[in-house]
């Protein structure tokens, strides 16, 4: 079932469809031009597949009509248009109708928007119009948007765990904070006065092969999401000792290593527009009034040198010409309260490996091993994908594992497996933890009362970006 | 009760619309507001639900503001998503709309609420029917001075809607002044509309309406710092387009644009950095323009942080950019590297960034990146990357030892596609540094029987030809190849006939004498390929005459090949640059190749404004300008910067059909006419395209035209200066069908306030311009007496068809079936009404576009023609229209679609005359 919500007049003509997953797309249904522009999409979506790229990009014309996606949890939001316009503009606003979306249904998926195909009609409505973004602000759709979100049944979601929360995508629109809308009323009665400041980091590093970094980078959000009535102003204190501006590269030795107590320094940064910077310059403090929803506050993005959270060692050892062993060490580089969870470690093999077999260290509970062959992928006539899977739920910190794989070969080695294997990568999510070492020092609320003291949360979250070792 | 809005999906077993009209009419409110909720949901489904239009409406008379919102988001989606079933609605329901709904709408204009102040006069704006407009207008008019700003810039909007529909209605109300006044309010959401409206109007208008002077420029800086951040990026894309008088403005505007790099919001950025590279142009010292450069390069790099989505359509920006600043980004190659997990049309758009990034500097570093990369799983992608290192072996000379020695050990891994793609690029570097690295060949040839691609094979095979004396079993390794040479596709087999052929010359021992004997048989005799047989009989006759002049034409010293990294040559580049942060910018195509709406009226009032005045040019003609500076014609001065400023081809479409048929019972005799004996200005009038303001008194009116099967140039002089003018010479620059003079041009003394006319036969594909096709022609005229003039031209289609572009029925299908889907671009051309189908074949004929079949679908008539343009390559046409209904459906199949956007342009005009 696809959904179409067809806005907009001809100049400019921009439609939006928020279609639900693709297998589906064969049950469009709709009697009238827009039909047409739905299924050419799709169409070339699935070409794209087909032709052996993997993805389209996000923007591509076909007869004069401009299509723009933008995938978020799953779904993909559509924008067409036949005019030269800014293509960061309409693929930033999908993003937005997005994050707008979720804050007033609470959780964004197909469900949730067919049930709310009035609400979302008025919110698009509100959000542009004649192809003119108006607002992307819950705050101010909030004034003008009459419909009542209706809220999908709670039970039916899928239980989340304490670190679930920020699992959710780790690329995409980090899911944070939690999943009710900041538009609905509770059901019983009053809101509950809570605000959630997340710093979100994602860390992208590659491992030479001998071990050293060959690039490292920390892509990082503090996100809000506010459930304060009356907006009171709020003041943001982070790192005392805070730069902005590195002169690339050469700056990363003046300060030794990341475990020191030396400054947090940014390459550069941006900020939410509700952000008043007078005092950044003196003590590193944001002021704004927050908005309802969600938003970041600011983004920023370091190449200063820090500590990789995980080190991970390979040993290849050949065994004549049809064997070989694999020794993987990953060792958990963060102080031993923390706990890394869902750490995925991915090493594609040589094509032509036949077996594989697994010896675990002992005491090892909870890992699964498993050997991928991809059919898939053959048929497509590409080389064989196997990967060599090491998953251990939770990885606590200052602890080692080790996993040793025997790998069996159909024919022989061209003489160098190490070219023939792939990089390993690795995929966690470390709650509570963040390598850039900017800190949110305090959270003040500016008080309407003595007794108005609503909760406070500022969590830390560190995603594995692409986080890869060369053999 | 009120359960989920997806139960009004579902159909009831009796009548729906009965029972949805008995519940509008319902006299409880939630009942009614349910149903038109159900009816919204009927509308999703593509159900037609126009019957229920009266009884939607009523229940707009209500005060209840929820139920009201849902009639007008019912009427604005109803007119959104089927406009053509709104328009019919509206003419049924004409008579219930002025009695109910604009009673109601004028009233809700000036309703307490601004909500619904502002929701009626949007929704009123929405309904694009002529006959409503003239009620818009007095509401729309209070609306542009509501208190309320939410209501004004609603307004702001409404009259671009309004513009669309009745464009003279708006001149004439005073809306647009109106409009302007508002980039003086006092709140930015207005301001950001206004100048939003206003861009929007001036791009769909032939007069400058909206003019950025140096005092509305002040004020939208000043409203850029407070506006929303989506208004931010309309004021800087309008701003954009302002030129800056001298650099020190240039500098002023940008320290006040500059803070905009630091927006979260990366439309914002880009357009800032657009805006930012434009007046950088203008700023002379160098300290200045680097220390922008270093300003924008952490915001860029930010950029891609963001989505990936967003990632793509920096890179794509990014791209541009570095081709014209390298340095901004010279130390920032690591970003560039590709992540693991980064989607592939990401990790491509990457690579070439590397590439273009690559320096002595970063090359080992690129080096490492690129082989790692050459090892991953996709295969495009490792394709790419093996090209990659290759590239920058052309690139860098001082690494090409150093790159090659990477494609060596890719070799050796024996990966198939790898070593194929290697040995494609090691021809290329063979090419690049001949003589210097043949000792690789011997590697190359161990992997000769893995090689399955053919553009691999040819490579494998020019390496083998070009090199024959230093490969000892040259002929034995080529003979491997002949085996299979009637399977072969046509690019080995070309490489195969004249790596023989060379082979021959360098070794003409026996076993080659007689490896050319078969090939040469193979490729003349048993092929029907005409390229092959053409080539194979020209070293035939070439081997049998002359053996060393043939060794003089085959092996002759081949011109040493350079760095393609740089794509674009300056003009393109200068307009893609203009156009950063568009579309145009990620498809790396100039706007009017994709942008279907036709602007054919772009830029005719030009002439009004002379040099220096503060008049706005538009986005269009300053990147024509840069065209023009960028590659004159080419004739023996170089003309000041001014004068290449001139006004564009004159726009209005000329009426070609007309002119032909007169001039056919004009001069009757063919080719060139007659020295002595110009054809006086009798004619119809000629566009003209070089102004006597311009000319410094002479005007020269031209256009192209077809007579008898030939093209000529129909041109006119008029002196309107003191002293006869004489020794008229012309020249055209490049072009797509390369178009020049068939003769010297033959002009008599021009004497002062007379004028004199002539056809200039023209000849094609003289001198081709490369790049994809366009309609330019530039033209340079010269004289005794004055400096040489260019001005510009357009070719149309409609000269180049030509009279045997007749096709059989068969033919047609056959060739139809033949192309491939991708040959196939279609257009619909709104505006055109086909009122009668053998008037409209009768209209094309003569345009040598010929009919060859119709037949009806439904309330459609479909017509299908062919035309052909010279060198053989035709149109297949297939016109789709409904009798009497405005808009016509055109699709076209052809070897070559991308004359398709030149093709609609011919028919259009055809059309429309």
């Amino acid at each position: 079932m696809i959904s179409q919500f067809s806005l907009f007049a001809r100049t400019f003509l921009w439609s939006f469809l928020l279609i639900f997953d693709i297998p589906h797309s064969t049950d469009v249904d709709r009697g009238d031009v827009q039909k047409g522009s739905a299924e050419i999409f799709f169409r070339k979506v699935k070409f794209w597949n087909e032709d052996g790229e993997a993805e389209a990009p996000p923007v591509f014309n076909v007869d004069g009509v401009n299509y723009f996606h933008a995938k978020v949890v799953g779904l993909l939001f559509v924008a067409t248009t036949r005019a030269n316009v800014s293509p960061s503009l309409v693929l930033e606003l999908l993003l937005r109708i997005a994050r707008v979306t979720k804050d007033y249904l609470g959780i964004l998926n197909e469900d949730s928007i067919r049930k709310n195909f009035v609400l979302m009609y008025e919110l698009l409505d509100e959000v542009i119009d004649f192809g003119y973004v108006q607002t992307t602000s819950t705050e101010v759709l909030k004034s003008c948007v009459f419909n009542e979100p209706i809220m999908v049944d709670a039970a039916r979601m899928p239980p989340l765990g304490p670190a679930a929360l920020f699992m959710q995508g780790s690329k995409r629109m980090p899911g944070t904070a939690v999943t009710k809308s900041v538009v609905a009323n509770e059901p019983g009665g009053r809101k509950r006065e809570e605000i959630f400041v997340d710093i979100i980091e994602k860390i992208s590093v590659t491992f030479s092969s001998s071990g050293y970094i060959l690039t490292s980078e920390i892509d990082g959000t503090i996100q809000m999401k506010s459930y304060l009535s009356g907006n009171p102003e709020i003041k943001l204190a982070l790192n005392e000792e805070l730069n902005i501006g590195s002169s690339s590269g050469r700056s990363l030795y003046d300060y030794s290593g990341s475990t020191g107590s030396g400054a947090v320094i940014l390459d550069d940064c941006n900020f939410h527009e509700s952000v008043r910077l007078d005092s950044f310059d003196v003590d590193r403090t944001l002021t704004l009034v927050p908005h309802d929803g969600e938003f970041p506050v600011m983004n920023y993005r370091m190449t200063q040198e820090f500590k990789p959270p995980f080190r991970i060692n390979t040993l290849i050892e050949e065994a004549g010409s049809l064997k070989a062993e694999v020794i993987l060490k990953i060792r958990a580089e963060f102080p031993q309260n923390i706990t890394a969870n869902t750490v995925v470690v991915q090493m594609p093999v040589p094509s032509y490996t036949s077996r594989i077999s697994f010896e675990m260290e002992s005491g090892a509970v909870g890992q699964v091993t498993d050997f991928k062959e991809s059919n898939k992928k053959l048929e497509w006539g590409l080389k064989k994908a196997i990967s060599l899977l090491l998953t251990s739920l939770q990885v606590v910190g200052g602890s080692e594992h080790t996993l040793r794989a025997k790998l069996t070969f159909s024919q022989e080695s061209h003489g160098n497996i190490t070219k023939e294997a792939g990089p390993i990568s690795m995929t966690f999510t470390i709650p509570m933890y963040n390598c850039s070492r900017l800190q949110v020092k305090y959270l003040q609320i500016a008080k309407k009362s003595k007794t108005y003291n609503p909760y406070r949360w500022v969590r830390y979250v560190t995603h594995a970006n692409s986080y890869v070792a060369r053999i | 009760m009120s359960g989920h809005d997806s139960k009004y999906f579902s159909t009831t077993k009796k009548g729906e619309i009965p029972e949805l009209k008995e519940e509008l009419n319902s006299q409880y409110k939630d009942k009614r507001k349910d149903a038109v909720k159900k009816v919204i949901a009927a509308m999703t489904v593509g159900k037609d639900v126009s019957s229920l239009f009266t009884d939607v409406l009523n229940c707009m008379q209500t005060e209840n503001l929820e139920l009201k919102k849902l009639v007008y988001l019912y009427l604005i989606n109803y007119a959104k998503s089927q406009p053509d079933l709104a328009i019919l609605a509206v003419n049924t329901f004409v008579k219930p709309l002025k009695t109910v709904s604009y009673a109601t709408f004028t009233r809700n204009t000036q309703d307490p609420n601004p909500l619904i102040r502002a929701l009626a006069v949007r929704t009123m704006g929405c309904i694009r029917v002529d006959k409503i407009t003239e009620y818009l207008c007095d509401p729309l008019q209070r609306c542009l001075k509501d208190d309320d700003p939410y209501v004004r810039k609603t307004a702001a909007i409404c009259v671009a809607k309004l513009y669309d529909i009745n464009a003279e209605l708006v001149e004439d109300r005073g809306f647009l002044d109106a409009l302007k006044d508002l980039i003086s309010d006092n709140n930015p959401m207005v301001v950001a509309n206004a100048v939003a409206a206003l861009a929007e109007i001036q791009d769909n208008s032939s007069t400058p309406i909206f003019e950025i002077t140096s005092h509305t420029l002040s004020k939208l800086l000043t409203a850029l710092n407070e506006c929303t951040e989506w208004g931010q990026v309309f004021i800087l894309d309008s701003l954009s387009k302002y030129k800056a008088a001298d650099a020190r403005e240039a500098e002023n505007i940008v320290e006040r644009v500059t803070p905009r790099l630091q927006h979260a919001n990366c439309a914002v950025v880009l357009s800032a950095v657009k805006m930012i590279l434009q007046q950088m142009e203008l700023i002379t010292s160098p300290d200045v323009v680097r220390n922008l450069c270093k300003k924008m390069a952490p915001p860029l790099v930010t950029l891609l942080s963001a989505e990936p989505e967003i990632q793509y359509v920096a890179l794509r920006n990014i791209n541009l950019i570095v081709q014209r600043r390298p340095t901004i980004l010279a130390h920032e190659i690591k970003v560039f590297f590709c992540k693991y997990n980064d989607p592939i049309y990401v990790k491509m758009e990457k690579l070439e960034i590397m590439i273009k990034l690559a320096s002595d500097r970063n090359i080992d570093q690129v080096l490492l990146e690129f082989k790692e990369y050459a090892t991953e799983v996709d295969v495009d992608f490792v394709r790419k990357a093996v090209r990659a290192i290759g590239r920058c072996a052309i690139k860098l000379e001082r690494a090409a030892e150093r790159c090659i020695s990477v494609l060596l050990e890719l070799i050796k891994i024996k990966v198939n596609y790898v070593v194929q793609e290697a040995i494609i690029v090691i021809k290329d570097i063979f090419r690049r540094y001949p003589n210097t690295y043949e000792s690789i060949i011997a590697t190359l040839c161990e992997s000769l029987d893995t090689l399955d691609e053919p553009e691999a094979k040819a490579s494998m095979i020019w390496i083998i030809g070009e090199y024959a004396e230093r490969i000892d079993n040259a002929d034995e390794l080529l003979e491997s190849f002949l085996e299979s040479f009637p399977e072969e596709p046509a690019q080995v087999q070309l490489q195969l006939l004249t790596a023989t052929v060379k082979l021959f010359l360098k070794k003409p021992t026996e076993g080659p004498q007689q490896m050319i004997q078969v090939v040469l048989n193979n490729a003349t005799v048993e092929t029907d390929n005409p390229d092959l047989r053409d080539r194979a009989y020209i070293y035939w006759r070439l081997l049998s005459t002359d053996p060393e002049a043939a060794k003089d034409v085959v092996l002759a010293e081949k011109p040493v090949i350079s760095d393609d990294s740089n794509q674009f040559d300056s003009s393109l580049l200068d307009e893609l640059l203009a156009n950063i942060a568009t579309l145009s910018s990620v498809y790396h195509k100039p706007p009017e190749t994709f942008v279907t709406r036709v602007r054919t009226l772009q830029k005719t009032d030009e002439e009004e404004f002379p040099e220096g005045s503060e008049g706005a040019y538009s986005e269009t003609s300053s990147a024509h300008a840069a065209d023009n500076g960028a590659s004159p014609p080419p004739t023996s001065s170089t003309p000041p910067y001014a004068t290449t400023k001139q006004p564009a081809p004159a726009a209005p479409v000329p009426d070609l059909l007309d002119l032909m048929g007169l001039d056919g019972d004009g001069g009757g005799d063919n080719a060139a006419v007659p020295v002595d004996q110009p054809v006086k200005p009798a004619g119809p009038p000629l566009p003209i395209l070089l102004p006597a303001a311009t000319g410094q008194g002479l005007e020269i009116s031209a256009q192209m035209v077809r007579k008898d099967g030939q093209i000529f140039y129909s041109i006119m002089f008029e002196n309107n200066t003191q002293t006869p003018l004489d020794g008229f010479m012309i020249q055209f620059n490049k072009n797509t069908f390369g178009l020049a003079a068939g003769g010297p041009l033959q002009v008599p003394q021009v004497q002062p306030g007379t004028s004199e006319r002539t056809l200039l036969p023209m000849v094609l594909f003289q001198n081709i311009a490369p790049g994809p096709p366009n309609s330019l022609l530039q033209v340079a005229v010269k004289n005794n007496q004055q400096p040489v003039w260019y001005f510009n031209d357009k070719i149309s289609l409609l000269v180049l068809f030509t009279e045997d572009g007749r096709m059989e029925r068969t033919a047609f299908l056959e060739t139809w079936k033949s192309l491939p889907d991708s040959n196939e671009v279609s257009r619909d051309i709104p505006g055109i009404v086909i009122n009668n189908v053998d008037a409209t074949i009768e209209q094309l004929a003569p345009s040598n576009m010929f009919f060859i079949a119709k037949r009806k679908n439904a309330n459609q008539d479909v017509l299908y023609l062919s035309a052909k343009i010279p060198r053989g390559i035709p149109f297949l046409i297939e016109l789709t229209a409904v009798i009497g209904v405005p808009g016509l459906k055109c699709a076209i199949k052809t070897p070559n679609p991308e004359m398709a956007p030149l093709f609609f342009e011919a028919l259009e005009t055809v059309l429309k005359s």
